[in-house]
């Protein structure tokens, strides 16, 4: 279960709150979603969750599994299953997306007390996984992200989440970029995962994406506070009425 | 010039060591007064200070402030096991080899017969007793810096032994010839070699140079490689200097390029306290191309400093070089290019980049790029960047699980990587990767 308790952010440094106070809680089996204007917060707080150090917390706690993760390490979060799909993946030339993805695998897998995933079942997993997800050997061939196109970026990103067997997945606008078939296909990858081990969140700006991925909860983010709650008919209201309700509120 | 100045103890020494040494330097006959020049052209220039403009990085004067006893190159015998284990990662590619051990020829550790039909190696302590013509022409002509270089007056002055070789025209080389200069034990000395290597037209060799040290006393070494390469020749020339941490290296490439010749380089240096690498390189045929990296990691007090000229005397060449320094704690990096474009050399294409990757805040680098064009229609540019490891790209990692030490050497290798990727041959290229893995991976 994530459980995020009055959690207030900011830039480290700056003056401004970014997070005003955010409650949230997650159990496992639920698919939550969050929507909210340009700027409200949505990815600072998957930012949070994943163990970026640019932010600075003023007040409140995230736990997971009913310990606070504020002090682990981005690496120790994932090895405790925390997986944030990122908004804007990034590039890292000269690292091979294979050498990485086996790294990355075998570092989280050797630190759970796993065995290390030999070379051959290794490619055997990338190759089946890759092809679900409609990622090229010849991507993968590539140094890691580098000059992906958008969408590419974002199958490359479930691919790595459905290889690393995370029990929290975050996706920060997954389906941003993606083209009509792409949008079914990672959804379909990422509801293979759905279980009553996992929870997940899924921050998005679209309704249709929730078409696919129903969730069980609607958030909706707004200058940096959670302002409505609802079922998966949420999204489709705030697809037809917008958030100026929420942001009129922020004025007043 | 002034001929007054107080000399150091260092330059005292040197020209006593030099006066006491004379008569047994081989080449007694023909290269005498050459030698003899050499050190009297010393004893007006002295050490470089940074004061002149080339050293301005590296106070030699200030550095140099003893100058070991040449070795005599009577060594009590290296192990090849000794040397694979100095060597790391870089015995693993199949290469013919010549060694020298504290600056004497090891024949019992080298073989070098099958480098190719055609092409003829000899020892150039033994060969400049009774040198071949090609040698007598070819040694101390090549690229020699206009301006008296003190390392390269040196080297002429003391120079024991090396590796001479003809690759004859149209002549390939079937391995790789490695060249490895290890210096033993534990008594403090400089050693000082040179090597020719002349390619005919059409040829093809690579040649790999490294210098190594199996103990842990000091060296002095001094090395230059005068390299002549034919019209339409292809050579890859790679060096890697790890010597240990306590010892000071100078060295010197003097090339000329032929006609439409090809010439990749890499230098990869890990070890010494202090590393100076020279490199002269001529144009003297149209349609040549040079490319030239380099990958330089040091830590602690480590200085290595890279300086190079390269001169574009004749039109339609083209000219890369791309330096890549990883500097921790308090070492310091230098790097100095100079593109020349003679008035002649239009349509020359010349590019050069530096850049650091900072590891520490007291980490130091130094960069300056020149370019003096005196032609109208080039294309030349130059850069410089320093900086630290991404932080979006080491969360990124991190976030995927892999533990901040990794993610980093990741990183790093990735930054050097792109210096290597110069070498076409897989198994040198792995090699050298595996030198700079086993520089990440050290603690001492
Ligand atoms: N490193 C940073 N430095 C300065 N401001 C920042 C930083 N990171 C986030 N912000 C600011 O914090 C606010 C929230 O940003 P965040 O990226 O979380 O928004 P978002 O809800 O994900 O927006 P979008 O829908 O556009 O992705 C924005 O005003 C943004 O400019
Ligand atoms: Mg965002």
């Amino acid at each position: 279960m994530l459980e995020i308790k009055n959690l207030h952010v900011r830039i480290a440094e700056e003056d401004a709150e970014i997070l005003k106070g955010i409650d949230l809680t997650i159990p496992k089996g639920e698919v939550h979603a969050i929507m909210g204007p340009n700027g409200s917060g949505k990815s600072t707080l998957g930012y949070v969750i994943a163990g970026k150090e640019d932010y600075e917390i003023t007040e409140g706690d995230v736990l997971w599994n009913g310990e606070s993760i504020l002090e682990m390490a981005p690496d120790e979060r994932a090895i405790a299953g925390i997986f944030l799909a990122f908004q804007y993946p990034v590039e890292i030339p000269g690292v091979a997306t294979m050498t990485f993805l086996r790294t990355a695998i075998n570092a989280v897998r050797k630190a759970r007390g796993e065995a290390e995933l030999s070379v051959a079942d290794f490619m055997r997993m990338v190759r089946e996984k890759a092809k679900a997800l409609n990622v090229s050997q010849e991507m993968l061939k590539r140094p890691l992200n580098v000059g992906f196109s958008g969408g590419e970026k974002k199958r490359m990103e479930i691919l790595q989440m459905s290889m690393m067997d995370p029990s929290l997945c975050v996706m920060d606008e997954t389906d941003s970029g993606l083209d009509i078939d792409a949008v079914r296909i990672v959804s379909e990858g990422v509801n293979a995962l759905r279980g009553p081990d996992r929870a997940l969140l899924v921050i998005t700006h679209y309704q249709r994406l929730l078409n696919y991925i129903v969730p069980d909860k609607v958030h909706v983010l707004s200058d940096g506070k959670i302002v409505k709650t609802g079922g998966k008919e949420l999204a489709l209201e705030l697809e037809e009425q917008g958030y100026a309700e929420f942001i009129a509120e922020r004025a007043a | 010039m002034n001929v007054h100045v107080m000399k150091t103890e260092a330059e005292e020494t040197l020209g006593a060591q030099f006066e006491k040494l004379a008569a047994r330097l081989p080449g007694t006959d023909w290269l005498a007064e050459e030698r003899v020049k050499a050190i009297s052209e010393f004893a007006t220039t002295g050490l470089p200070n940074r004061r002149v403009e080339e050293w301005k990085y590296t106070d030699l004067r200030n550095r140099f402030t003893r100058a070991f006893e040449p070795s005599d190159g009577r060594h009590v015998g290296a192990s090849w096991q000794a040397i694979e284990v100095a060597l790391g990662g870089l015995v693993s590619f199949e290469s013919a080899r010549v060694v020298f051990v504290d600056g004497a020829f090891a024949p019992e550790l080298s073989n070098s017969d099958d480098v190719g039909d055609g092409i003829e190696i000899v020892a150039l302590g033994e060969a400049l007793g009774a040198p071949p013509d090609w040698l007598k022409q070819t040694l101390g002509k090549v690229n020699v810096p206009s301006k008296a270089d003190a390392t390269v007056t040196l080297n002429t002055a003391f120079m024991t032994d090396g590796v001479a070789v003809r690759v004859g025209d149209g002549a390939r080389g079937s391995k790789p010839l490695l060249i490895v200069n290890v210096a033993t034990g534990e008594a403090e000395r400089s050693i000082t070699t040179r090597n020719v290597v002349v390619l005919g037209d059409r040829s093809q060799l690579t040649v790999v140079e490294a210098h190594l040290t199996l103990d842990s006393a000091a060296t002095q070494s001094n090395t230059v490689t005068e390299l002549l390469v034919g019209d339409d020749a292809n050579i890859t020339h790679i060096k890697m200097q790890g010597e240990n941490l306590a010892s000071q290296h100078l060295g010197t490439w003097m090339i000329r390029l032929g006609a439409h010749a090809t010439y990749r380089a890499l230098q990869v240096t890990t070890g010494g306290a202090l590393t100076r690498n020279q490199l002269y390189l001529k144009f003297a045929g149209e349609g040549a191309t040079a490319h030239i990296n380099g990958a330089f990691l040091q830590r602690h007090k480590q200085h290595c400093d890279t300086t190079m000229l390269v001169d574009h005397a004749v039109p339609g060449c083209t000219s890369r070089e791309l330096f890549k320094a990883v500097i921790d704690d308090e070492a310091r990096g230098v790097f100095q290019g100079k593109i020349v474009v003679q008035p002649q050399a239009q349509k020359t294409d010349g590019k050069q980049m530096s850049q650091a990757l900072l590891l520490s805040q007291t980490a130091e680098f130094d960069a300056k790029p020149e370019l003096e064009i005196f032609a109208d229609d080039v294309v030349c540019g130059h850069g410089a960047t320093s900086g630290q490891i991404d932080e979006d790209m080491l969360f990124y990692l991190r976030a995927r699980g892999v533990p901040e030490e990794l993610a980093k050497s990741l990183l790093i290798q990735a930054f050097v990587g792109e210096a290597l990727d110069i070498v076409e041959d897989e198994g040198i290229r792995e090699a050298l990767t595996k030198v700079t893995e086993h520089w990440l991976a050290r603690t001492d």
